[in-house]
């Protein structure tokens, strides 16, 4: 299992500078009005500020490509369906396929919001550790709860990880092999899930005591950031292009086949 | 079963983030209502984990094989740990493995949460009429299942197919419904019969683990 997601967050950079409760917000705020876009010139000016974005982020290409390699896999198949199966306007046939005019420009439109949403995604989560991320997302309201069940999801997850590896040797050394759809089959994985409960049950009474130890619940969380002027000018900045992009697809109309007509 | 971004317009996404954040109120409150609201966050986090974990388990479905999705055990086993418990899980398949997306997390938290709640009251009613036993557990543990699985398929392909920028005619649209609903079917049996089978192991292995958090 992979969780190397903040393996470059070490690096330095304006984004790697900016306060995390500032980043969040901003960038945020930018992959909504991303997915509010459906003019295709403003999706041109998206990829344009996407590239600007990864760029100033100075996070290797090489970073972006590994993470879009699964999520691709959603593309090829929008790709692949979406300009032969919708619309009526046929602007080329291809053997016994027609490409459609309207499933086309949807399809450009659904690949590119993806690709520019999960780049800047890659750029909110890669340039502030994880663990950091969450912090600020209890400074901007998570409830205290949902913020130490998510620190103590993450701190187990790879314990519990290497725990099903090594059930799952176990019961290859015994000679199970998950083929073939069986009830014996079913019941065996169901026990395997159940033995990953009962072991993460179990290990969370031990763990508790030992927060209570050492004063879980009893003191109230520290603050952790501290905002800088220059931190609020670039958020400015950025509400300022989200606002654009919002605005400027509005005034070109907000349909996708605005450029083609 | 995760919508990514860039298909869904921003109502829509902007809608799936408010029902999620009111959920997620609503669940922190019922937590909170306990006499010791953080007693419980332990337990709750780490079969949160265990969940995300048992999620890359693959059930062979020849010539293909499908992971387990479980938010009807997780509801059962949960109960009002459970949303944030999916929200958390999403958010983390979203970051690590670009499962979902940020746009989408309150749409697909809403898609896999709200069933989970529904499976948490159906598992409840095992304790009705002359309390629990084996076979009431099963049963109860396999409609929680298939009901939760089911709720969230028709959510998952309703929202989809009604969503998608492009012009489908309503034919072809109620088709693919049809196709992507039929196609899941075995996914909602094999879901109800791994969590009855679950539901029972626990309950002879470790009865406690079924009480809740």
């Amino acid at each position: 299992m992979k969780l190397l997601l903040d393996e470059y967050s070490g690096l330095d950079s304006p984004f790697h500078r900016w306060d995390p409760r500032y980043k969040i917000a901003g960038l945020i705020a930018l992959v909504f009005a991303f997915s509010f876009i459906r003019d295709l010139r403003m999706v041109l000016a998206m990829a344009g500020a996407t590239i600007i974005i990864y760029a100033i982020s100075r996070l290797p290409a090489s970073f972006l490509a590994h993470r879009l390699r699964y999520p691709s896999i959603f593309l090829v198949v929008i790709m692949l369906t979406l300009p032969f199966l919708s619309g009526s306007d046929v602007v080329a046939t291809w053997g016994p396929l027609a490409v459609r005019e309207e499933g086309l420009l949807a399809a450009i439109l659904i690949a590119a919001r993806f690709t520019c949403i999960l780049t800047i995604g890659v750029v909110l989560l890669g340039t502030t550790p994880l663990l950091t991320n969450i912090k600020a997302l209890r400074a901007l309201g998570l409830p205290q709860i949902m913020a130490d069940m998510a620190l103590l999801t993450f701190r187990y997850l790879q314990e519990i990880g290497r725990h099903l590896r090594g059930l799952q040797t176990a019961m290859r050394l015994r000679g199970f092999r998950n083929r073939r759809l069986s009830f014996k089959g079913l019941r065996t994985l169901a026990w395997l899930s159940g033995s990953l409960l009962v072991y993460s049950y179990e290990r969370s009474e031990t763990i508790y005591q030992a927060m209570i130890l050492r004063g879980y619940g009893n003191a109230p969380p520290r603050r952790e950031f501290r905002g800088r002027p220059h931190d609020t000018y670039v958020l400015i900045v950025l509400i300022a292009v989200t606002a654009g992009f919002i605005i400027g697809d509005m005034m070109l109309g907000h349909h996708t086949a605005a450029l083609l007509k | 079963m995760h919508i990514p971004d860039g298909i869904l317009p921003l109502p829509v996404t902007g809608a799936g983030y408010a029902v999620t954040a009111v959920t997620t109120w609503y669940s922190v409150r019922r937590i909170n209502q306990q006499e010791d609201p953080r007693r419980d966050v332990p337990k709750a986090s780490l079969l949160t984990a265990a969940f995300f974990v048992a999620s890359w388990i693959h059930v062979p479905v020849p010539p293909t094989s499908i992971h387990l999705v479980l938010n009807g055990l997780l509801g059962a086993l949960l109960g009002y740990y459970a949303f944030p418990a999916i929200l958390i899980g999403l958010f983390f398949q979203a970051v690590m493995f670009g499962h979902g997306g940020l746009t989408t997390l309150g749409i697909n938290a809403m898609i896999m949460g709200l069933p989970a709640i529904v499976a948490h009251y159906i598992f409840r009613l095992r304790k009705a009429r002359g309390g629990e036993t084996q076979k009431k557990t099963g049963v109860f543990g396999f409609l929680a299942g298939v009901v939760a699985m089911g709720i969230s398929v028709a959510l998952f392909v309703v929202i989809l197919l009604t969503n998608l920028p492009a012009e489908i005619d309503v034919v072809s649209e109620k088709a693919a419904i049809y196709a992507l609903a039929i196609a899941h079917i075995p996914l909602i049996f094999i879901e109800g019969a791994i969590t009855a089978l679950v539901t029972t192991f626990l309950r002879r292995v470790r009865p406690g683990v079924l009480d809740g958090v």
